[in-house]
């Protein structure tokens, strides 16, 4: 299923481009009235880098990160995560080949209801079969501010601690790269501003890559890099954004001619 | 808000059809057995045929009430719980809580007298059939002739709709108002059915093995307990899952959801305990009696052979509605969850984990009920086949016991993992609502 042999393993030294898409191209709907999503998208992210897409709803930002992240198949093209290509079939392959390379941040939180603070962040690595180092996830756990809160229950959590547990989640089974899917669109602006932070620390201070799909351009501003996406194709980067020159661009999205990155 | 209710009702079929099909099998046992009321008053019936058709009638009919009154409960209340967010956006747009009432009440009306109109036929035929029954085995002269009258069709167009209206509010109740109250007052409901259920299985020892009404009171004490372990069920299977623990990812997995949702489940467990319960003790009893009987070399009495004909169908009524409500409450319970099985995948379980957990929860429900129903069973066998065959277990037990636990645990099981399966479908990000 993994076409690059060499297993994936938490502890051998990640490759240095954590992602790399190669004209990826994906439709969706039947032959007659489909709807390409993305039309030949090509780029790569470095290791321990920070980047936003951004673009207009319907502009295949959220397909990008599917397709990028191993939760949809590509039509065409090469989906390359810490150096191993992306070319499982089933479900159970595209789980596999996530496992412990890719980690989550939803805007929903998605955390299950049933499970405590604690049981949530080390879900992933019960179900990968790895060992649990509950130290870790506390320490972890601690680091974003829930250290009090191991036994609750998400439905007793505010927005932006249900979104602090997910990212612990996401830390906890070292993925090499972290897709966030607006990741503070349902937060007030102080616990975005907490949940940005976070994400940058990942990247600052565990060699994380993250990977945020937004709207919101001072959302994006946190990152080192934005990639601007406009009907399925890449529009444009801007390196060391601010809010202001992100929301420019933004506006103006139309007037760019497409450009690979 | 009735023109609102049939609109809602034409829009998603599909979403009755668990309540359709309640009340359409409960309007057909109901005006089929009521139906020999009839076949009984029609003039020319000897009193032997008589008493037979109207002992069957009254004693199934009664069942068959209470039968539908809580297939249709469980039905509508999975309905109502699937709608609460249609329910809620009703109430903000301005429905005072009466005319929510009026809809579902209503919705629940139409769907029963559809079910009832489609009952009709069937219940002839069935009606016919069971008079030809009675008559095989000699209990019914052969000159009576089934009629379909009266009584057969207005118990059907009164208390299938009746009963659907009453479940129908109860489930509004329940949903809206949350369950504190109820819970608090089952303990006293629970403790007085085991009480009862034991008295009435230890009074069978003051019985002489050939009394006739030597099975009534082991029957009944089964019936009674395993009434009071289904209302107790939510503190049992906690008190199971307190001790469980299970290896593997989807086991552990599986063990916490038990936990958190013990309440929700307790009426699957509730049915299975009561199914288990139910069929076990009267199939064993009446296979004792019968080997008793044959074995001594006697012919069966009317009576007798009453009491085996109404045993079966009593039993086999049971079955049919346990697991129609059962399938139907685990399907509706197992579709709800497409959105949690999505973060469970999307956290990276496979779809085959996913599998695993539903298919572990499914078997830890199956052992609880049948334990508990196999206790109360036995508390209502052992008893009856002390004093009947000088023996403490029956040999009969055994075949019948498995074929009943086969039954339970196809029931649970299969339906979990089919709808799991079903709702694997979704991809896991579109389950958990994230658009693409």
């Amino acid at each position: 299923m993994v076409r690059n042999r060499a297993r994936h393993d938490p502890r051998t030294e990640p490759a240095a481009e954590a992602l790399r898409l190669v004209k990826v191209t994906k439709s969706y709907g039947t032959a007659e009235n489909a709807v390409t999503a993305l039309e030949g998208v090509t780029l790569g992210l470095a290791r321990g880098t920070f980047t936003a897409v951004m673009g207009p709803s319907g502009s295949g930002k959220s397909t990008l990160l599917q397709c990028a992240a191993g939760l949809e198949r590509p039509d065409a093209g090469i989906v390359r995560v810490d150096g191993t290509e992306l070319t499982g079939a089933g479900e159970a392959e595209l789980t596999r080949f996530r496992r412990g390379r890719v980690g989550f941040v939803f805007q929903q939180y998605n955390l299950l209801e049933t499970l405590t603070v604690a049981q949530n962040t080390v879900l992933p690595l019960k179900l990968a079969g790895r060992r649990v180092d509950r130290r870790r996830a506390i320490e972890i756990l601690t680091a974003v501010g829930l250290g009090d809160r191991l036994g609750h229950r998400p439905d007793q959590l505010s927005g932006g601690q249900r979104q602090r547990v997910a990212i612990a989640r996401a830390l906890v089974a070292e993925p090499r790269v972290i897709f966030a899917d607006e990741p503070t669109g349902a937060l007030d602006t102080r616990s975005a501003r907490d949940v940005l932070a976070l994400l940058r620390e990942a990247v600052r201070v565990h060699r994380r890559t993250v990977v945020m799909v937004t709207h919101d351009p001072v959302a994006a501003s946190w990152a080192d890099s934005v990639l601007f996406l406009a009907d399925g194709r890449l529009a444009g980067r801007m390196d060391a954004p601010t809010a202001d020159a992100v929301a420019e661009r933004l506006a103006h999205l139309g007037d760019d001619a497409p450009v690979g990155v | 808000m009735l023109v609102l209710a049939l609109r809602s009702v034409r829009q998603r079929p599909g979403r009755f059809l668990a309540t359709l099909l309640s009340a359409f099998l409960g309007a057909a046992i109901v005006m089929a057995f009521n139906s020999l009321h009839d076949t009984a008053g029609a003039p020319g019936v000897d009193a032997v045929s008589s008493e037979t058709l109207r002992t069957a009638a009254g004693v199934v009919g009664g069942y068959g009430t209470l039968l539908v009154f809580f297939a249709v409960a469980s039905a509508l209340t999975v309905n109502v719980r699937q709608r609460a967010a249609e329910l809620e956006l009703l109430r903000c747009s301005g429905a005072t809580p009466g005319q929510l009432r009026r809809m579902v009440v209503g919705e629940a009306l139409a769907v029963a007298l559809v079910g009832t109109a489609a009952a009709v036929l069937p219940a002839v035929l069935g009606g016919r059939l069971l008079v030809e029954l009675f008559q095989d085995t000699g209990q019914v002269a052969a000159s009576v002739d089934h009629s379909f009258g009266t009584v057969a069709l207005s118990s059907g167009v009164f208390v299938t709709p009746a009963a659907s209206a009453g479940a129908a509010l109860l489930a509004l109740r329940r949903v809206t108002r949350g369950r504190r109250r109820t819970v608090r007052r089952r303990p006293v409901f629970a403790w007085a059915a085991l009480t009862a259920g034991a008295v009435a299985a230890s009074s069978t020892f003051a019985f002489s093995p050939r009394d006739e009404m030597l099975m009534a009171f082991p029957a009944q004490g089964a019936i009674l307990l395993s009434v009071g372990f289904a209302l107790m069920a939510p503190r049992l299977l906690t008190g199971v899952l307190g001790r469980l623990a299970l290896g593997g990812a989807s086991g552990w997995l599986a063990v916490r959801n038990l936990r958190r949702r013990a309440g929700e489940l307790s009426g699957i467990l509730m049915a299975l305990i009561l199914f288990t319960a139910v069929s076990t003790a009267t199939l064993t009893m009446q296979a004792v009696e019968s080997d008793e009987v044959a074995a001594s070399g006697l012919v069966k009495s009317v009576d007798a052979k009453n009491l085996e004909t109404l045993n079966y169908t009593v039993v086999g009524i049971i079955v049919v509605f346990v697991c129609v409500m059962l399938v139907n409450s685990l399907y509706a319970a197992t579709t709800y969850r497409g959105r949690e099985f999505g973060q469970q995948r999307l956290a990276g379980a496979t779809p085959g984990q996913v599998l695993g957990v539903v298919g572990v929860e499914g078997l830890v429900l199956t052992v609880a009920g049948l334990l508990f129903g196999t206790l109360a069973a036995l508390a209502g066998i052992v008893p009856f086949t002390v004093v009947r065959s000088d023996a403490v277990l029956p040999g009969q037990l055994a075949g019948v016991w498995t074929a009943v636990a086969a039954v339970g645990a196809a029931a649970t099981v299969g339906t979990s993992l089919f709808t799991a399966r079903r709702v694997l479908r979704t991809p896991a990000v579109r389950a958990v609502g994230v658009a693409a």
